[in-house]
C-alpha cells in the first residue's frame, strides 16, 4: 500500500465503522516508516471529521459516532506512543470533564473525541469530578483549555464552583473555559465566567481552533 | 364564553378538545412538591417513601390547583430493579452511578433478571400511585410516569455502552429489551388493575434526531417495544402518553404512530429545527393529542417572577393563536418543557406565577 492508500484506508475505517481495521492499519503505517503525526492527521482525524460533520447534519447518529470514536482510539493507541518526543510541543492541551454530581458523560466523551481529532492533547477528567481535582489537573498538566459538561440542572452550579476555583488559584487567565449540556445557555456561561458555550462538539472545537 | 371550570373539568375538556374557560396550566412540579410539605422532607426521603410522595402531590394540587398530576420521581426507578446502583444524595435527584453492562454477555443479567414489579423502587413507585389515586380523584387528572423499555435499559446498562452495542451487538440488546418491555407492561397492568392512575406517561427519551434516526429508533423501541407498552397501557384502561424533553423529537412516530393521547415536550431555541409550540400545533400534532409544553425549566430557578410571567403570557398568546388557526379548542397545556428543577433554590412563587399568568392571559 502506498502512503496515501494507508491514510485513506484509516479514514475509511473510521467513517465505515470498521473496529477491527484501524489498529492493524496504524501498525502497518508504522511498519512502513510513516510519520505517526501525519498518519493521525491524514487518516484517522480526516475520518473523524467526516463523522463529526455527518453527526452535526443528522446524517449519522449516536451509535455510529460512538463506534467511530472506538475505531479512532484503537488507531491512536498504536500511533501516539510512536510520536517522537517534542513533536507535539506546540499542540494545545485541553481537559474535558463532567462536573461534580453528574455522571452523564456521552456528551463529554464526544467532545473529547472531537478535540482529539482536532489536534488537541486531551486530558479526560471523567465524570462526577470535584472542582479541586479538575483545577489541580489544569495546573499540573498546564492546560490551555477546559471543557465542562453537565446534563442536569442541580449540577450546573458545580460549573460555577469549578470556574471560581480556577479564578481563586490564578489559573483562569491562561485557561479558556467552555461549557456544554442541554440546561446551559450562553447567558449562563457569561454569568459564571465561562468563555463560551456551544450546542455540539463540532462547533465547540471549531470555535476553539478559530 | 365558557363558564368557569374546575381544574379537573378543564383537564378533561382539554383531553377531549372541548371548549374551555382558559388554557390548562400545569408545570411539571414534581420533586419540588416536597417543599410544600409542612415538615422538612429531603429529596431522598421523598423519593423513597411512597406516603410522603403521595402527600406532597396532594399538597401540590391544593396549593397550585394543578389540573394534571404527573408522577415522575426520577429516571432510575426501573433500572434499579434490574440491579443498577442508584446514588441517593440528600437533596439531589437520584441517578444511576454504577451501570451493569460492560460486555455483550452482561445483557444476560437484564434478560434473566428475576425482579418483580412490586419489589424495590418500582414497587415503591407503584404503591405511591395507588396511595395517591383516591386522594386526587375528580380533582386532578392523574398520570403515572415510568421509564420506557429502552430508557430502562440505557439507565441500567449505561447509555454509551448500549448505544454502541446497538451497532455491534444488536441481538444482545434486543434480548434485554424483551425483558425490560415485559417489566414495563407488567407495571402498567398493575396500575390499571389497582385503579392507581388514569393514564401512563412513558418516558421514551431516545426518540429524537440527535440520538437515533427513524430506523434505529423503530428497531430498538418504536416498532416493537414501545408498541407493546402502549398496547398494554390501553389494555389496562389507562390513557397513553409520552414525555420526551429532547431537542428534536420523533413527533410523527411518538404522537401519530403511537396514537398518543398526550405528549409532553420541550423547546430549545438554540437548536435549529427544535419545534415551537405553534409549529407543533400548525403541523397537526395537536389534532388528536393533548400537547404539554414548553416553558424553559431553568426559568423557575434563574428568572424573576416578572420574567416568567412574561414568558407565560407570550406562550399563551402563541398557543391560543395557533389553536384558533388550526380550528382546535383546547389541546395545549401550558407547562414546563421538562421537570421544574426540584432544587432548594427553585422559586416556588414562579410556579404560582405561571398559574396566574395562564389564568390572566390564557382565558378565552
Amino acid at each position: 500500500m502506498s502512503k496515501e492508500e494507508i491514510y485513506q484506508a484509516l479514514c475509511d475505517a473510521v467513517v465505515n465503522l470498521k473496529i477491527k481495521e484501524s489498529a492493524p492499519l496504524a501498525q502497518k503505517a508504522l511498519d512502513e516508516g510513516l510519520d505517526p503525526v501525519e498518519t493521525i492527521n491524514e487518516g484517522l482525524v480526516k475520518g473523524m471529521t467526516i463523522v463529526g460533520d455527518k453527526f452535526a447534519a443528522h446524517q449519522m447518529f449516536l451509535p455510529q459516532v460512538l463506534v467511530a470514536s472506538k475505531v479512532l482510539y484503537a488507531g491512536l493507541d498504536i500511533l501516539i506512543p510512536a510520536i517522537p518526543a517534542g513533536a507535539l510541543d506546540n499542540a494545545k492541551k485541553a481537559g474535558a470533564s463532567v462536573v461534580e454530581g453528574d455522571v452523564h458523560d456521552i456528551g463529554k466523551n464526544i467532545v473529547k473525541t472531537m478535540l482529539t481529532a482536532g489536534g488537541f492533547i486531551v486530558t479526560d477528567f471523567g465524570k462526577d469530578t470535584p472542582p479541586k481535582t479538575i483545577v489541580d489537573g489544569v495546573k499540573n498538566e498546564g492546560l490551555d483549555i477546559l471543557c465542562l459538561s453537565t446534563l442536569m440542572t442541580p449540577t450546573m452550579d458545580a460549573m460555577k464552583a469549578t470556574i471560581d476555583l480556577l479564578k481563586e488559584t490564578g489559573l483562569k487567565g491562561n485557561c479558556t473555559v467552555t461549557i456544554g449540556g442541554p440546561p446551559t445557555s450562553p447567558e449562563f456561561a457569561k454569568s459564571i465566567g465561562a468563555d463560551h458555550r456551544d450546542n455540539n462538539a463540532q462547533d465547540c472545537v471549531a470555535w476553539l481552533k478559530g | 364564553m365558557v363558564a368557569p371550570m374546575t381544574p379537573y373539568q378543564r383537564a378533561i375538556a382539554s383531553v377531549m378538545n372541548e371548549p374551555v374557560d382558559e388554557l390548562c396550566s400545569s408545570p411539571l412540579a414534581l420533586g419540588l412538591a416536597r417543599r410544600l410539605m409542612p415538615q422538612t422532607v429531603t429529596y431522598k426521603e421523598w423519593a423513597t417513601t411512597p406516603e410522603l410522595a403521595a402527600q406532597s402531590f396532594v399538597r401540590a394540587y391544593e396549593v397550585w390547583k394543578l389540573p394534571f398530576t404527573v408522577c415522575l420521581v426520577d429516571l432510575s426507578v426501573t433500572a434499579s430493579n434490574f440491579g443498577a446502583h442508584v446514588r441517593m444524595d440528600k437533596e439531589n435527584t437520584p441517578f444511576v452511578d454504577e451501570h451493569i453492562i460492560h460486555t455483550a454477555e452482561d445483557y444476560e443479567k437484564i434478560a434473566e433478571c428475576p425482579t418483580e414489579i412490586t419489589e424495590g423502587r418500582t414497587g415503591a413507585l407503584l404503591e405511591m400511585n395507588r396511595l395517591l389515586a383516591p386522594r386526587i380523584k375528580d380533582k386532578s387528572f392523574h398520570a403515572a410516569f415510568l421509564e420506557g423499555p429502552l430508557l430502562t435499559l440505557t439507565q441500567a446498562g449505561g447509555a454509551e455502552q448500549v448505544m454502541m452495542d446497538m451497532f455491534v451487538e444488536p441481538d444482545a440488546v434486543h434480548k434485554a429489551l424483551e425483558r425490560t418491555t415485559k417489566f414495563c407492561c407488567e407495571a402498567v397492568t398493575w396500575l390499571g388493575d389497582n385503579h392507581a392512575a388514569q393514564a401512563m406517561c412513558w418516558d421514551y427519551l431516545w426518540g429524537n434526531y440527535s440520538c437515533l434516526d427513524d430506523g434505529q429508533y423503530g428497531e430498538f423501541e418504536g416498532d416493537k417495544y414501545a408498541k407493546a407498552t402502549n398496547e398494554a397501557t390501553r389494555k389496562a384502561g389507562l390513557g397513553c402518553g409520552v414525555h420526551n424533553c429532547a431537542d428534536l423529537p420523533h413527533l410523527d412516530t411518538q404522537i401519530n404512530k403511537f396514537g398518543s393521547a398526550f405528549y409532553s415536550m420541550a423547546y430549545y431555541p438554540l437548536i435549529p429545527g427544535s419545534p415551537t409550540a405553534s409549529e407543533t400545533i400548525d403541523k397537526g400534532y395537536a389534532d388528536n393529542c393533548l400537547l404539554f409544553g414548553n416553558i424553559d425549566p431553568q426559568m423557575f430557578i434563574r428568572n424573576s417572577k416578572e420574567e416568567i410571567t412574561n414568558a407565560t403570557k407570550d406562550l399563551c398568546q402563541e398557543v391560543k393563536t395557533a389553536l384558533c388557526k388550526r380550528g382546535l379548542n383546547s389541546r395545549y397545556v401550558i407547562s414546563s418543557g421538562c421537570e421544574v428543577p426540584p432544587d432548594l433554590e427553585t422559586k416556588l412563587e414562579n410556579v404560582q406565577a405561571v398559574m396566574d399568568a395562564t389564568h390572566q392571559y390564557g382565558a378565552f
